[in-house]
């Protein structure tokens, strides 16, 4: 039973792993805490799971427990002060040759997420992976009036971090 | 603006393959690893805090004050103290497990911060109450001996102290009983909110966002 749980439970995850991944990339700056903050969420997962009915998709589910842990429970590792600063400098650089290709918009566009605070950052993945205002409410647990505030609040943050 | 979003929500979803996915071979290893979330640093951090107090017991000089405070009459009130505190100590425990057990993962962000900041606040008040007691014990202590007129003999001080004025004996010890009170408190006190502050900062920081919207 056990064994079959467990099989069902690494095959959901590994089909719906970029969510976890995407998860790890907003929330994290390097390679190694990436990696550890994919293994807590696999965890919290993974104990959660006996407690999964499948009465939303598996997918529904894990947002919730994935952007939990990266919000509350994972304890940030050292916090890599130098890939900061240069992340700074280098958007300074840019910013000042700022042209108009995609590429670079979006070069800044990520830069510029990377300074927004844990919870916005919830509120843009959820708002990005298209769910709707109502899903993105009961996932924070704040009204969707409020979801839709803070969404014009992220916008016009990012909006000023892009145009200092 | 909207339009860079747009662009972004493009490029995130254009982004599904560029991580390097785990197999299964890779992710079956990680269901055995032990979780190292704050709930469980919280968890046994509390248990050393609610622990600690009592640590102080095996120090030899904290253990044979029981006999101080005997010779000085003040063993009733002791006792009284400590029954209060065990039984303090026991509801503290209870409540601390019920609301651990209360944190899932499953709840809304806001329901789960709220529920773990709880947890953590019962350790506050069973912190503060340690502390009160310390210093409340260390005061009943201290006008015991102002009012007692044989503490040199209690304190079998004879020997030690014949060269000293009883009077400037009994100012120099309640001085000290004093001063190691105070730094006892500060050192549990400074112990604790250190750990709290480490341990929470990050939980409340996001908690005080989440509410904020609410107004």
């Amino acid at each position: 039973m056990t064994k079959e749980l467990e099989h069902r439970f690494v095959t959901e995850l590994g089909n719906n792993q970029n969510i976890v991944h995407k998860v790890c990339t907003l929330y994290t700056n390097d390679k190694d805490s990436h990696q550890d903050l994919f293994q807590e969420i696999t965890i919290q997962l993974w104990q959660a799971y006996p407690k999964f009915r499948g009465e939303s998709k598996f997918s529904t589910w894990m947002y919730r427990v994935a952007l939990n842990t990266a919000i509350t429970l994972y304890r940030k590792t050292k916090r890599n002060v130098s890939t900061i600063d240069n992340d700074a400098i280098l958007f300074k650089i840019k910013a000042d040759e700022y042209d108009e290709t995609e590429e670079q918009q979006l070069k800044l566009l990520y830069n510029a997420i990377k300074q927004l605070g844990d919870i916005e950052k919830a509120l843009l993945f959820l708002y990005l992976e298209e769910k709707n205002y109502t899903e993105i409410a009961e996932t924070l647990g704040i009204t969707e009036v409020n979801v839709r505030v803070k969404m014009n609040r992220i916008k016009n943050k990012l909006r000023t971090i892009l145009n200092p | 603006m909207m339009d860079e979003l747009e662009l972004l929500k493009k490029d995130w979803k254009s982004k599904e393959d560029v991580f390097a996915k785990l197999s299964h071979e890779q992710i079956y290893p990680m269901l055995l690893k032990k979780s190292s979330s704050i709930v469980r640093w919280i968890f046994y951090i509390s248990i050393l805090e609610f622990m600690l107090p009592h640590l102080l017991y095996l120090f030899p000089s904290v253990r044979n004050s029981m006999q101080v405070y005997e010779d000085m009459g003040l063993k009733s009130v002791f006792i009284a103290l400590t029954v209060i505190q065990y039984a303090v100590v026991l509801y503290f425990i209870y409540r601390f497990y019920k609301r651990y057990k209360e944190i899932s993962v499953l709840d809304d962000a806001k329901k789960l911060l709220s529920t773990i900041l709880k947890t953590r606040r019962t350790v506050k008040h069973y912190v503060i109450f340690c502390l009160t007691l310390i210093v409340v014990s260390f005061v009943v202590f201290m006008i015991s001996i102002y009012l007692n007129d044989n503490f040199v003999e209690n304190f079998n001080l004879g020997e030690k102290a014949k060269n000293i004025a009883p009077e400037k004996l009994k100012q120099t010890v309640l001085l000290l009983i004093g001063a190691l009170g105070f730094l006892l408190t500060l050192f549990m006190g400074a112990f604790y909110f250190l750990l709290y502050g480490l341990l929470i900062g990050k939980l409340k920081k996001n908690y005080k966002e989440l509410q904020q919207l609410e107004v």
